[in-house]
């Protein structure tokens, strides 16, 4: 079941490689292939403790895979950026691109990300888990990265926003019952 | 039942004669249908006799498929793609232009007597959008300042102002009220040295065609040395004016987008560096040049302007 999750989470993947020869504008593709993954993923991650609590199905298990998922997808975005995008000219990158906050509010939600895939293994995270709630910092972040990705944001940016808020504000809301 | 008389029958050449007349003319109606149909679907004579470019500078086309697959027109949408199908059944003739303000006597002229009066060339020109992407397209069209010779703007018009087509039918953005993507109709304006520019031009074609209407038919503006969203689309209005026009973009977000949006590799975007652009096609970068390569051109016309302050 697991690796079904992953192959079918890996597909689109597939999918940009094929389109990749006759993409018009093939960085742009790639940074939308592998961003909108990103968040859809994140945003998947929240599921399965909400269905928990909301319908009763317990998918707890698919969680960190899904989280690592996004790791991926994040890690190839940033990869995008350096290879290809910045086409590792690094004092650009230091100099210029890490001082427009559209970029550092990306990599701050890249970092927090890498950092609970490192600490995802079964020893590290019972010390780690408290701080995996840097994640709600992360997706906030994310989401207001590919806000700013577009001219205007558009359908798909106030989709995700929805979604994202729906997921959170059903937290507050157990958060609040229990308590 | 009433016994059938004889004379109350079609005689049999009378009966023969009306079928064929029938067939005849069902067949008419059908054919003449059929074809002012097809004349209807085909674009008016699409193909256009111009001046080619030599290219002495041998600028490396991108080509049609790119140049009409990858477009903002966010009349249609705010996707680079959507807008080729969402554009297919947009009317663009016949399509009057409407000349207005400081000049010397407003009129509507219609797409085709501007071509006949002004005559086509061909100009290939590099385009850069502010987003990072870049193409070299083969435009076809006239110079500005032709238009504004016979025109003649008096001595109070110091700007010129150009006013996209409001018309929601046509354009499913504009009929969105307050969820439209941007304000509409949309607005872009030059200076009027900038608007007698040589480089400066209208096009009604690209690669030996009319515009389709993806990228702004029947006529829009193109200035090479600015960035891509000054180059309006579908030209409804052009007017001569005395105070400097408010853009669409500047308007939308004044901290990002200026009035005269010049491309300038030394002049970030506040979201990214304007440094490099993607040549669309290509997965690798090229070196973004000064007012995208027509600094001998046009830097006279921005002498002693602070260009970080006037972006």
């Amino acid at each position: 079941m697991k690796s079904l999750l992953v192959l079918l989470a890996l597909l689109p993947l597939g999918l940009a490689y094929y389109q990749l020869e006759s993409a018009i504008d093939p960085i742009k593709m790639l940074y939308s292939y592998t961003g909108i993954g990103a968040i859809v993923l994140l945003l998947l991650s929240l599921v399965p403790s909400s269905c928990k609590r909301v319908c009763g199905l317990n998918w707890l298990r698919y969680r960190k895979t899904i989280g690592l998922l996004a790791f991926v997808y994040a890690l190839l975005h940033v990869s995008i950026f350096i290879v290809l995008d910045s086409e590792f000219d690094f004092v650009t990158i230091f100099e210029k691109s890490f001082k427009k906050p559209f970029i550092y509010i990306g990599l701050i939600a890249f970092i927090i990300v890498l950092l609970m895939a490192l600490t995802s293994t079964k020893k590290l995270f019972a010390t780690y888990v408290k701080y995996h709630k840097a994640f709600y910092i992360a997706l906030s972040l994310a989401l207001l990265h590919s806000f700013w990705a577009q001219k205007v944001a558009g359908v798909f940016e106030y989709g995700i926003v929805f979604v994202g808020v729906l997921l959170l504000g059903e937290r507050v809301w157990a958060w609040r019952k229990y308590t | 039942m009433k016994p059938l008389h004889v004379n109350t029958i079609t005689p049999e050449a009378l009966f023969e004669a009306r079928r064929h007349f029938l067939k005849l003319g069902a067949g008419a109606l059908v054919s003449s249908s059929a074809i002012s149909q097809l004349l209807a679907d085909l674009p008016k004579n699409s193909s256009l006799t111009y001046t080619p470019d030599p290219n002495p500078i041998k600028l490396t086309l991108n080509t049609e498929e790119q140049a009409t697959n990858y477009v903002n027109f966010y009349e249609f949408s705010t996707d680079k793609t959507a807008p080729v199908k969402l554009s297919q059944k947009m009317k663009t003739s016949p399509w009057n232009v409407g000349f207005f303000g400081d000049i010397k006597t407003e009129q509507m002229l219609e797409v085709d007597d501007l071509i006949a009066k002004f005559g086509l060339e061909e100009r290939i020109y590099r385009f850069r959008c502010v987003e990072g992407w870049s193409m070299v397209v083969p435009w076809i069209g006239f110079p500005l300042y032709k238009l504004l010779d016979y025109l003649e703007p008096n001595s109070k018009a110091k700007y010129v102002k150009f006013t996209t087509r409001h018309e929601p039918a046509m354009f499913p953005d504009q009929a969105k009220g307050i969820f439209a993507s941007i304000k509409h109709p949309y607005v872009e304006g030059l200076r009027m040295d900038e608007a007698r520019h040589p480089l400066t031009f209208v096009a009604v074609g690209m690669y030996g065609k009319r515009l389709l209407p993806q990228n702004g038919a029947p006529i829009r503006l193109v200035v090479p040395w600015k960035y891509g969203f000054k180059s309006i689309k579908s030209l409804d209005l052009i007017e001569c004016v005395d105070k400097e026009p408010l853009n669409t973009w500047q308007e939308q977000n004044p901290k990002e987008y200026g009035f005269y949006a010049n491309v300038n590799p030394k002049v970030d975007h506040p979201r990214w560096t304007q440094a490099k652009e993607r040549v669309l096609g290509k997965l690798s970068k090229q070196d973004t040049l000064m007012f995208n390569g027509y600094e001998k051109e046009v830097a006279s016309l921005y002498a002693g302007m602070d260009l970080r302050k006037l972006f």
